[in-house]
């Protein structure tokens, strides 16, 4: 351990040895292994049926609103390219990527700040919905991780994804709000 | 911040995709480098050996399961260690530890510039005092000091505030030092229970 008189407690902390965790846990984790793969994300594909439904519903009052300016954009540019001869095909690939992606984002943000803004107002999560919630969460921290790096080559997919996701949290969320609000909401936009 | 977190260990993008494959060999090789690093930061945060070690498997479990999706743009262990804090954070969840947060009584008082015993200490004795803090408390000097998280990435992996997560650092470091180094230490005070009327 570095003994300097200023040693600050990170410096401390860091310089602390790695502990092991005591026999081989290598074997016991392979034997599970198999089996890992063949079910991924069992209890987050427990709630994508009724994600699913609820999504139906969501996507008219959340999503709805993210798809107008996006809608323009792609107009815009949609114009802006048949009124220009010989168009660099590449240029144009380059911007409807920009722009799909610009969507994704707009999407995401309206998402979140739906779950911030409404989500607070609906019932705790319990039990297998709070499981899954939190496992949703977990998986959207996995994506920002990603895309947190400098260098970004599957920032599409990876906006697409979180997009998902938030999506599947919403519809989870927004199934508890339904029921907090009495169903006065869940009268205006039946899934039924 | 600067952070030299034990997880910074790159790996050949080869072994990656022989593991995205499902080549268990190579996860095994993955999994072997990580082991310690997932164990210790699963231990600090719990403070529990048997539970740092369930952390660990769940840890890589999901780690297995979810490597497919694993794009590269970020370096594996940053991907590896989120899974780590989270599945930590679950159990701190489960034991109630993350709503036990006034445990840790207040030493705002203490300055700035005295001197840091932990510079003095060996490291049996920082890890003595490091178990001594609640969960939480230990979680929040962990996740800060060591993995160089920010206080809104921590507040927001608690489900807190980032006052939250900054109010745990300084009386976790305060609370350290008068552990390491009693007799500089203000005297601790009881939090005054009396009802009001």
């Amino acid at each position: 351990m570095p003994a300097a008189d200023n040693l600050s407690l990170g410096e401390a902390l860091r310089a602390l040895p790695l502990a092991a965790p005591p026999g081989d846990n290598w074997a016991v984790l392979a034997e599970r292994l198999p089996r890992a793969r063949a079910t991924p994300s069992r209890r987050h594909r427990l709630v994508l049926p009724a994600a699913l439904a609820a999504a139906c519903a969501v996507a008219f009052v959340v999503v709805q609103r993210t798809h107008a300016p996006a809608d323009t954009a792609t107009v815009a540019h949609v114009a802006a390219s048949s009124s220009t001869n010989g168009t660099d095909a590449q240029t144009v690939s380059s911007e409807a990527e920009s722009t799909r992606l610009a969507q994704l984002q707009q999407r995401s943000a309206a998402l979140e700040r739906w779950l911030r803004d409404t989500g607070r107002n609906a019932a705790p999560l319990q039990g297998q919905d709070l499981a899954a919630a939190t496992e949703i969460e977990n998986l959207i921290g996995l994506v920002d991780v990603e895309l947190a790096a400098p260098r970004q080559t599957q920032a599409q997919a990876l906006w697409q994804r979180r997009v998902g996701l938030l999506e599947d949290l919403t519809a989870l969320r927004y199934s508890n709000y339904r029921l907090a609000a009495g169903g006065e909401v869940a009268a205006a936009y039946s899934i039924d | 911040m600067v952070s030299a977190t034990s997880f910074q260990i790159d790996l050949p993008a080869q072994l990656i995709e022989r593991a995205q494959r499902g080549d268990v060999a190579a996860f095994e090789q993955i999994y072997r480098r990580f082991e310690r690093p997932v164990f210790t930061l699963a231990l600090r945060m719990l403070g529990e050996p048997e539970a740092a070690r369930d952390t660990l498997h769940d840890t890589m479990l999901k780690a297995f399961e979810r490597i497919a999706q694993f794009r590269g743009d970020a370096p594996l262990w940053a991907w590896l260690r989120q899974i780590a804090t989270n599945e930590a954070l679950m159990r701190l969840r489960r034991g109630d530890h993350l709503n036990a947060s006034r445990d840790v009584p207040d030493f705002d008082t203490l300055a700035d510039d005295a001197p840091a015993p932990w510079a003095h200490a060996d490291a049996r004795a920082l890890e003595a005092a490091l178990a001594q803090l609640p969960a939480v408390t230990r979680s929040v000097l962990w996740l800060y000091h060591v993995e160089g998280q920010t206080h809104p990435e921590i507040a927001l992996a608690m489900g807190k505030t980032t006052s939250f997560s900054k109010s745990q650092l300084a009386r976790g470091t305060a609370r350290l030092r008068a552990i390491l180094d009693p007799e500089t230490a203000e005297p601790e005070v009881e939090p005054c229970l009396l009802p009001t009327t």
